[in-house]
């Protein structure tokens, strides 16, 4: 595993600039759809805005309140990052294996998706914030109900390419076909999961500004705002990357071609399902959302994992 | 003097003036004793439930307050004096539970204490608004009060 | 989990103006609720008697930006009344003219303000956008887009051209369009369901008992509306339903409000058509005799009450105002019973709450600083000495 594949290509540097370029492509489509113009001046159409968002916030005063936990409160968006950019180093993007891989990574990716979670929970418990504390209670929530569809269509694909890894399944569908084809059930639970997992509308109950004040985000401010706005960066390029990976064969193209190219044309059209979805809607209530989960999407997700079971029986 | 589409015999004799300016505003002047009396009729009998405000006047010797009750069409402005050095007046929260941010922004800015409002804090002047300075009687122009909250 | 107390405002994103509500939530669940007022107090009150009644038609404009017109309405109508004079028929229905596009205006933001309190940005974008005809309407009319300083004691101080009729005419038909698709939206929309319908209930026992006034009354299904109980301006002459709807919740007041802007629609058009020829102004004294009235309009947000009294002179004895906004306070108070969190800012947003307009009375800021007489210039130097000092 060569150095220069860690930092630069398909490594940090490039992931760095491909969260803020999704973040962009978000905003930008977003506006579109709002009737906006969106990011203008900065760089051509506005793309270099995040880049400059990110370095302003850098500069800003870091204020830590008296009461808020130090220690938690100052690891909290770090660790968040990191959480959210080590799965990404699990995802094909360049060829049909991934940075690194190994036999079981898909249940890795999971789990650090649960830790950030609670990562989450925890920082928004030390800033000591009663908005904060609402928000992260209602993260919590929304994980409990979320996770547990998400996981279970996951393993849809899983069970189709009989391997747990992220590059097995890339593979299989190289040499067989799209899991959007076979299993399109799956596609939609999870796409909505994911906006669940991303705190999207209808789904950003935990930071709902006109409620509860952006949530668990309130109490931080410059560099730690800076990390965390650049975590929702990283998080819809997992998100939008792991729909691409599971259902949509990641860089496969046409004819058993691969090319990065791919990869990105797919990530910029799961980045636009998202981004239209977000503008479609009003945000849930909590209780609603959790009903949602629980009364429609786990039933779905399980009923979809039974049918890929029973699918090879009857279609040979 | 119009003609009274609206009569009331027993008011009639109670008050002290009766106006009608055009035909849906009426204008009563009633003692204070006769006040909470007066008012529970209107409330009780004669259907005067919803009120639209309470304004209170400085009149100099002494401070005016007016309830204006609403029924229908009609509004019917049923007034009231108190004297300036000690103003008080029965609360009718307990009538019209609409009056309560009414009768807290008179007590206010006049210093009008109703007998009764279980709750008359300051819903309109800042903390450590000195006690003596009640902003809309005409004693107090705006220099005077700038003058004293500068000095303070 | 005990309950704890949470602050809303007077800061807070939800609320477009500070006031400061201090909720008592067990989990999710608002307990109890107290109010405090008293942040964006000007002393208008206060203001107006020290000015002569020429200079309180200014005045009194500024109470608020969005129903200013209602404001002077109101206040014009109570000088007339003790005056005695009667205004010009033209001069009454150009005042309702521009009333009802008042109403237009703001019914659309306050809809777009609704649809953010729920994150339901995309509506947001579009109402607003649209209610930019609605502006330019006002401005083909009046000259200005908020604050239309064209009434005066006596009627109006300029008067409609021939030429402004035909774009407002199909300003009106573009309005009505758009406003047809976001009612169907209202209506089917699941996400707007879910949030509005069985929100922040007000019985209409409850709602009679604290006063409530305006689109919040009759979405509690009580018919009562000053245009048509106490008609002011032309609106005897016109005519329109009073919209009301019985499901008391904020899905009522939402589809009550879309509504009433058909109603607008309709009566500017009835106005247009019937426009009095003549002129649209009387000379009054500047002096106004003894006397005292009372004077009512329906703004866009409900019942607005006048109360002038003059004492002989140029200058007014005193001028008391209320405002919609701070009727409703007590009712919203009632809403909130046993809410979710969630559902404060669109209970918030239910009433169209106009802070401003509710307090007016006091004019010294929390600092016990004076403001009232404060220029720019003033108000920055004062700004870079706090900065220094810190």
């Amino acid at each position: 595993m060569p150095f220069l594949d860690i930092i630069v290509f398909p490594g940090l540097l490039f992931l760095l600039f491909l969260a803020f370029f999704c973040e962009w492509l978000d905003r930008k489509a977003v506006a579109k759809l709002q009737n906006r113009v969106g990011p203008k001046h900065t760089g051509p159409e506005g793309i270099l805005q995040p880049f400059a968002d990110f370095i302003k916030l850098l500069s800003n005063e870091d204020i830590i309140p008296a009461a808020v936990d130090r220690i938690m409160f100052s690891l909290g968006p770090i660790l968040i990052l990191t959480l959210s950019l080590m799965p990404l180093f699990l995802i094909p993007i360049a060829g049909s294996s991934a940075l690194v891989w190994f036999e079981g990574d898909l249940i890795f990716i999971m789990f650090v998706m649960t830790l950030r979670i609670i990562i989450t929970f925890l920082s928004a418990w030390s800033s000591t914030n009663r908005f904060s504390m609402i928000g992260g209670m209602r993260v919590i929530l929304q994980m409990l109900a979320f996770e547990i569809p998400l996981t279970i269509a996951m393993t849809g694909p899983a069970i189709s390419a009989r391997s747990l890894s992220l590059s097995k399944i890339v593979q299989f569908q190289a040499s067989e076909h799209l899991l959007l084809l076979a299993q399109p059930l799956g596609f939609v639970i999870v796409t909505i999961c994911l906006l669940a997992e991303l705190r999207m509308v209808p789904f950003d109950i935990p930071k709902a500004k006109t409620e509860i004040v952006k949530g668990w985000f309130v109490e931080f401010s410059g560099k730690k705002l800076a990390l965390l706005r650049l975590t929702e960066d990283f998080e819809l390029v997992l998100a939008a990357s792991l729909m691409v990976s599971l259902y949509l064969g990641g860089p496969i193209g046409p004819w058993q071609t691969q090319s990065v190219l791919y990869f990105f044309t797919k990530l910029v059209i799961c980045i636009l399902i998202l981004s239209n979805l977000r503008a479609l809607f009003a945000r849930f209530r909590i209780d609603q959302a959790l009903k949602g989960a629980w009364k429609y999407l786990t039933p779905l997700a399980l009923i979809q994992v039974i049918l890929v079971e029973l699918m090879p029986m009857v279609i040979p | 003097m119009m003609k009274l589409k609206w009569r009331d015999k027993w008011l009639e004799r109670k008050a002290i003036e009766i106006t009608v300016q055009q035909s849906r505003r009426v204008f009563v002047t009633v003692s204070q004793d006769d006040f909470r009396k007066t008012m529970e009729r209107l409330v009780k009998i004669k259907g005067f439930t919803q009120i639209a405000t309470i304004t209170g006047v400085d009149i100099g010797k002494e401070i005016e307050v007016i309830y204006h009750l609403k029924h229908k069409e009609l509004v019917l402005s049923l007034r009231t004096r108190t004297s300036k050095k000690e103003p008080v007046i029965p609360t009718i929260v307990d009538l019209i539970p609409g009056s309560a941010l009414y009768e807290r922004e008179v007590h206010d800015l006049f210093g009008v204490t109703f007998i009764g409002n279980p709750d008359l804090s300051p819903l309109l002047l800042p903390e450590g608004w000195p006690d003596d300075v009640y902003p809309l009687r005409k004693k107090w122009t705006s220099e005077i009060i700038k003058h004293k909250l500068e000095g303070s | 989990m005990s309950t704890f107390r949470i602050p809303f405002g007077p800061q807070h994103p939800a609320l477009k103006e500070p006031i400061n509500f201090t909720f008592k939530v067990d989990g999710e669940r608002v307990v109890s609720v107290k109010l405090r007022l008293g942040y964006v107090h000007r002393g208008i009150e206060k203001l107006a008697e020290d000015r002569t009644y020429t200079q309180n038609i200014h005045l009194v404009e500024r109470v608020c930006g969005l129903c200013s017109q209602a404001h002077v309405i109101c206040f014009s109508q109570a000088v007339e009344e003790i005056l005695g004079v009667e205004i010009p028929a033209r001069a009454r229905y150009l005042r309702t003219i521009i009333a009802e596009m008042e109403r237009i205006q703001n019914h659309y933001m306050w809809l777009g303000f609704t649809a953010h309190e729920m994150g339901f940005e995309t509506l947001f974008m579009y109402t607003w956008r649209d209610r930019e005809i609605a502006l330019n309407m006002v401005e083909t009319i009046t000259g200005k887009r908020v604050n239309y300083g064209i009434n005066t004691i006596g009627g109006l101080r300029r008067d409609l051209t021939a030429i402004a009729v035909n774009p407002v005419k199909r300003g009106l038909d573009q309005l009505e369009d758009r406003m047809k698709y976001y009612k169907k939206l209202c209506m089917t929309e699941p996400t707007i369901l879910k949030r509005t319908v069985g929100v922040g209930i007000l019985r209409p026992k409850d709602a009679l008992r604290f006063g409530a006034v305006g689109p919040t009354l009759r979405a509690s299904g009580i018919k009562r509306d000053i245009r048509f109980d106490d008609p002011y301006a032309a609106y005897e002459e016109a005519s329109f339903n009073i919209i009301t709807y019985d499901g008391c919740d904020v899905a009522s007041r939402l589809l009550a409000r879309c509504e009433e802007v058909f109603e607008s629609i309709e009566i500017i058009r009835q106005m247009l058509d019937n426009l009095p020829k003549g002129k649209v102004r009387v000379r009054v004294p500047s002096q106004v005799p003894q006397g005292e009235a009372v004077s009512r309009v329906e703004a866009p947000r409900g019942e607005n009450l006048h109360y002038l009294r003059a004492d002989g002179t140029d200058k007014l004895a005193r001028l008391k105002m209320r405002a919609p906004t701070l009727a409703n306070l007590l009712p919203l108070c009632k809403m909130f019973e046993n809410m979710n969190i969630a559902d404060i800012p669109m209970i918030i947003a239910g009433i169209d709450p106009c802070i401003a307009c509710a307090e007016r009375m006091t004019f010294i800021d929390t600092e016990n600083r004076s403001t009232n007489s404060w220029t720019g210039d003033e108000l920055r130097k004062y700004s870079i000495g706090w900065y220094e000092e810190r």
